[in-house]
């Protein structure tokens, strides 16, 4: 690239996605998926899947923003400013610090009280909030169209959602509940295809939104990182997670073999990974200096 | 209370780099990092072409995504108008320079040297002990020069010890600095005058460095 080339031509962000920004990148799935399958797992009773979702939020999620920070040990200096106000960082951070703690408190105490239900309904809208805030800090950025725009949030919250439904589905059919499974697999297969039609919408409206989305979705689908879209994200994502879906719903999830169902929740997940990945690398800025320079 | 803005004559501009290097120079800016740059460009095609030179450094929004966006308030819009990071608030999220739209933020991950293997400068010394490594930098307007010309009672963009070193700088006089809340004040009459534009006003930012063709 020639000196200040970056500047008028699209250029993709990096900082959110090379380097250590690898590690928001997992921070983000991680985070959203945890608080997914906290949110699904309290649906259905689920106290080991609650704790599953929790440990990934905290452990993984947390432990990967924090890393990432240039100055991890400063991380308290969110909560003693009024950064909220404005910055979707911020109010991430204290929803995940509330999720975790009304979340521990709920798993410890809560689920042997029969008055647990005020706590896990204010868990649960901390856990929805947690899946949320990501899609909504990255749609702040206006100089990145495939970013700025509000069906992102949506994605997230509907991804998370999906990741966290697969995770406990598993959790479930590993401990033998499958009449539970069942009804978790049926949420799947709904979130199932609200991902579809929301990654198509997705797409489909950034392509033709503005050129800087024309070009990252270029990218997404024709140029470098196609192959990770058409089979990690489409392939064995979508399609494989789909023809189990399907195959389930004729023949009954009985039917199906566990160890099948476990490589497509795998495959979802990673799916879901690669295609936040994508949306994070392929996320291109207008042009500083106007073309016609 | 006033605005201080910077406007820009395209026209003048030479391309030169000297406001690149004063701005280097005035602030002991590390290997890496640049807070002025001049870009040059060509328009059009032989035997129908020019060369033209766009400078750019943080537009000082009136109403900076990158403060907004800044979890901790390091990232500060004071009353005067400059946008200014307190380095120590700074948790190093890089939230700020994802969010401002001009890229006018660079991430200080580590010092380099200029001249690998031959030591530092005296003025890289400087800079290990003026910036932090893990946070995240940018132009200042040359807040230190503001204050200091100003307790002498000098007036910012009118007397060059009150004003940033790449308006002094410039050879071409292409720079020009002042009060945008003070429709007197040289750069509001130039603004008004040549129909000064700022840099991709359809984010809402309300730039304070303007452009004049």
């Amino acid at each position: 690239m020639k000196p200040y080339e970056w500047m008028v031509t699209y250029t993709p962000q990096t900082e959110w996605v090379e380097h250590r920004g690898i590690l928001l990148w997992l921070a983000f799935f991680f985070i959203e998926l945890g608080a997914g399958t906290f949110l699904i797992s309290s649906l259905f009773d689920n106290l080991p899947g609650m704790l599953t979702g929790w440990l990934i939020c905290a452990v993984l999620g947390g432990g990967a923003h924090l890393i990432y920070l240039g100055h991890p040990l400063r991380f308290w200096r969110i909560f003693i400013s009024s950064g909220w106000k404005t910055s979707w960082i911020s109010r991430g951070m204290y929803f995940v610090t509330l999720f975790l703690l009304l979340g521990i408190i709920y798993l410890i105490l809560g689920s042997q009280a029969n008055q647990a239900v005020p706590l896990l309904v204010a868990t649960n809208i901390m856990a929805f909030l947690v899946i949320i805030y990501g899609g909504f800090a990255m749609n702040f950025v206006n100089g990145i169209p495939l970013w700025n725009t509000a069906i992102l949030p949506i994605l997230y919250v509907v991804s998370g959602l999906w990741g966290g439904a697969g995770l406990t589905l598993v959790i479930t059919m590993a401990a033998g509940a499958t009449k539970i499974g069942m009804a978790v697999e049926e949420w799947t297969r709904l979130l199932l295809v609200g991902f579809i039609i929301l990654l198509a919408v997705y797409l489909v409206s950034i392509r033709y939104g503005s050129s800087a989305g024309k070009i990252s979705v270029r990218e997404m689908v024709r140029g470098k990182w196609a192959p990770l879209l058409w089979i990690m994200v489409i392939a064995l994502g979508i399609v494989l997670p789909l023809g189990v879906v399907i195959s389930s719903y004729t023949a009954g999830l009985t039917a199906i073999p566990v160890a099948l169902l476990y490589i497509a929740v795998f495959f979802e997940l990673t799916g879901d990974l690669a295609m936040r990945y994508l949306i994070l690398k392929c996320g291109f800025y207008n042009p500083l200096v106007p073309v016609h320079l | 209370m006033a605005r201080w803005g910077m406007a820009i004559d395209l026209v003048r501009c030479l391309g030169c780099q000297a406001c690149v290097i004063a701005c280097k120079q005035d602030h002991n800016i590390p290997s890496g990092v640049n807070w002025c740059r001049v870009i040059t460009g060509e328009i059009g095609t032989y035997p129908i072409a020019k060369l033209e030179s766009w400078p750019v450094l943080c537009n000082h929004c009136y109403e900076p995504k990158c403060v907004n966006a800044c979890p901790t308030g390091a990232s500060a819009h004071r009353e005067d108008g400059v946008v200014t990071i307190d380095y120590d608030k700074c948790v190093g999220c890089r939230y700020c320079l994802i969010a401002c739209p001009y890229q006018a933020r660079t991430y200080l991950s580590k010092f380099e040297q200029y001249f690998p293997g031959q030591g530092w400068l005296p003025s890289e010394e400087i800079a290990g002990k003026t910036y932090q490594t893990g946070v995240v930098v940018k132009c200042t307007f040359c807040t230190e020069r503001l204050e200091a010309g100003q307790k002498k009672g000098l007036n910012p963009g009118v007397d060059r010890e009150a004003t940033p070193a790449c308006v002094n700088i410039c050879p071409a006089e292409a720079r020009y600095f002042g009060d945008l809340d003070d429709p007197e004040s040289n750069i509001s009459r130039l603004i008004v005058e040549r129909g000064g534009i700022q840099n991709h006003p359809e984010y809402g930012t309300d730039p304070s460095v303007y452009y004049l063709r």
